[in-house]
């Protein structure tokens, strides 16, 4: 109930940035363009795609016309994680250090609420802000594709679903970082830091971090790492497999899910010790 | 019933991740506020009063020692329910207005939100902010936040209220308005804990207070009892005092001081008092004016932290 209170307004607040604005307008704007200039012309050779009237496709022989639609729907799902990951992170990024501000904590805490009930609802609230945007992109781009081409890709609809996991495993890190730092900064620094640089290098590691050492110590440790933090981009790997609706390998998700629950236990930990 | 109970409570803070640093903010502090009372926690910058409040709601945590509110042993979530808190310096987040931090914080003080909305009004209109009540709070001036504040902490009827600094930057009428609430809510059977450095306003409204300096309680009382034994004279006179009647006089009773036409004396006595009047009119100095003021609970505190300091 006070989680929902929570949720509530912290959407709430995130309505009056800026930053979101912006995120919401850039969707509509792809929406808008995909309803108005997306087309379809028959021929004897078969469905020709069309934007603003000009050919995207080949003709492609009735069977083939899915798969060319789930692939550019592909190109737009990464053009939205994009979007999420770059906005997103600005616009989230400040809540949980608004919360724990000198003057504003004391409001909070002196209300019968848990220390991981707040941080829990905040989290909660950026997540389901970001869910909304997702969901609003992709449910008007599978329509649109429905309506004018034929293709109900199911795969694609539910990718929205799984585009909110990442980011909701990313802000577990986010809201661990603004914990520890009680600003925005380091937790925007950090997700990119982890997001561009940290994560490939663990991915890769194999072929990079183990060439520092062979000691057995430090490339555990790096294993330990890589195993510990959020699987992003074997995770992205999965939603272009959900899209393309092939077989997707779940693993890098329950184990990402199991980050977060870590990165967010630390973080009531932390929270819970704090004097303010 | 003991509404607000502390037991040795100690605490003390560690800042400094390299050089650590320990302040002891409270010291074996121990304190008992009987229900329904006005209680008012005095003391200097830095005392602990703060704090105090703060392990009271569990913000803080005690380095050691017990605390009670409403007879429920600390840390407690659901307490909370029971209890209003108007912290120093408060700050609301600023994308809302009045009357949607009141709906806001009453739903999370465990308020269904029909019960809030119902009170939204009367209490916008208790502490003067109806007119106010769609700005946003980052607009608000200091005095406005104050009163916001305030009906914030009574939002959810609580039977135990938390006050830190309520007047501070409260307009002189807001300030009557406020101690006028205050009473109110006594009336109604509330206990009321309040931090002030306005002692002439807690000594207005307190039926209980207590002294502290550097984390250590140096007494507690009603402001009769920490106000008791001293009084002030006042004798106003003609012309000026020659200074050989003046010798005499300071000779006689101790802390005389004189201002152009008054003269001024702490006696212990009447017949101290009558003495100093013997030695006027022996000299022939007519008096004009005798006032008897009783020490005030400031002259009490400034003279109980001069000793503290002095020892
Ligand atoms: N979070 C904290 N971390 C470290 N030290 C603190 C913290 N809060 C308070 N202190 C220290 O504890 C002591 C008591 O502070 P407190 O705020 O309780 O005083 P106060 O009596 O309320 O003062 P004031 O009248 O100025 O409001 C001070 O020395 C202060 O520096
Ligand atoms: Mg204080």
């Amino acid at each position: 109930m006070k989680i929902l209170v929570l949720i509530l307004y912290t959407f709430r607040e995130l309505l009056s940035r800026a930053t979101l604005v912006v995120l919401a307008g850039i969707s509509t704007l792809v929406i808008a363009l995909t309803m108005l200039s997306i087309s379809m012309s028959e021929s004897s050779e078969g469905v020709t795609l069309q934007m603003f009237g000009n050919p995207i496709s080949p003709p492609l022989p009735a069977d083939a016309v899915g798969e060319f639609v789930r692939t550019s729907q592909v190109g737009l799902s990464k053009g939205l994680f994009i979007g999420i990951i770059f906005l997103g992170v600005f616009a989230t990024a400040g809540i949980v250090p608004a919360t724990l501000r000198k003057g504003t904590i004391d409001l909070y805490l002196s209300k019968p609420l848990g220390r991981w009930e707040l941080l829990l609802g905040k989290c909660l609230g950026a997540i389901a802000v970001m869910f909304v945007n997702v969901l609003y992109f992709i449910g008007a781009i599978w329509l649109t594709y429905g309506v004018k081409v034929g293709v109900w890709n199911s795969g694609f609809l539910f990718s929205s679903f799984s585009i909110t996991f990442v980011f909701a495993c990313l802000y577990s890190l986010i809201a661990f970082l603004a914990v520890l730092s009680r600003g925005s900064p380091i937790p925007i620094i950090g997700a990119f830091l982890y997001l561009f640089v940290i994560g490939g290098l663990l991915e890769s590691r194999e072929q990079v971090l183990y060439l520092i050492s062979e000691n057995t110590l430090y490339r555990s440790l790096i294993d330990g790492l890589y195993y510990v933090m959020p699987q992003i981009s074997a995770m992205q790997a999965g939603i272009t497999n959900q899209i393309m609706e092939t077989s997707i390998n779940w693993k890098p998700f329950v184990q990402s899910i199991l980050s977060a629950g870590l990165f967010f236990g630390v973080g009531v930990a932390v929270l819970s010790r704090r004097d303010f | 019933m003991i509404a607000i109970a502390a037991e040795s409570l100690s605490k003390t803070y560690t800042t400094g991740l390299v050089r650590k640093q320990r302040i002891n903010a409270l010291i074996d502090f121990s304190l008992h506020v009987e229900a329904g009372q006005i209680f008012g926690l005095l003391g200097p910058n830095g005392a602990g009063k703060t704090t105090f409040i703060k392990t009271l709601l569990s913000l803080v945590h005690p380095t050691s020692g017990k605390v009670h509110v409403l007879e429920t042993r600390l840390p407690n979530t659901r307490i909370r329910s029971r209890i209003g808190y108007l912290p120093e310096n408060h700050r609301f987040p600023g994308y809302l207005t009045g009357e949607q931090v009141l709906l806001y914080f009453g739903q999370l003080s465990g308020v269904g939100r029909s019960d809030v909305k119902s009170r939204i009004t009367p209490l916008l209109e208790l502490v003067g902010m109806s007119q106010w009540r769609r700005m946003k709070v980052r607009r608000y001036s200091k005095g406005m936040m104050q009163r916001i504040g305030l009906a914030q902490a009574l939002i959810n009827d609580p039977e135990v209220i938390f006050l830190d600094e309520p007047t501070d930057g409260v307009d002189p009428v807001g300030r009557k308005e406020i101690r006028d609430i205050l009473q109110n809510l006594k009336r109604q059977g509330k206990t009321i804990f309040l931090n002030s450095h306005l002692l002439s306003e807690v000594e207005l409204i307190s039926d209980r207070v207590a002294i502290l300096d550097k984390g250590r309680l140096l007494t507690t009382g009603t402001v009769d009892e920490l106000t008791a034994g001293g009084y002030q004279y006042q004798i106003g006179i003609e012309g000026t005092l020659a200074d050989t009647v003046r010798n005499e006089a300071s000779a006689m009773v101790m802390n005389i001081q004189v201002n152009g036409n008054t003269l001024s004396a702490e006696l212990k006595t009447t017949a101290e008092l009558n003495r100093l009047i013997d030695l006027l009119r022996r000299n022939n100095i007519p008096i004009t004016s005798i006032i008897k003021k009783r020490d005030t609970l400031e002259d009490s505190f400034i003279n109980l932290i001069k000793r503290e300091v002095a020892s």
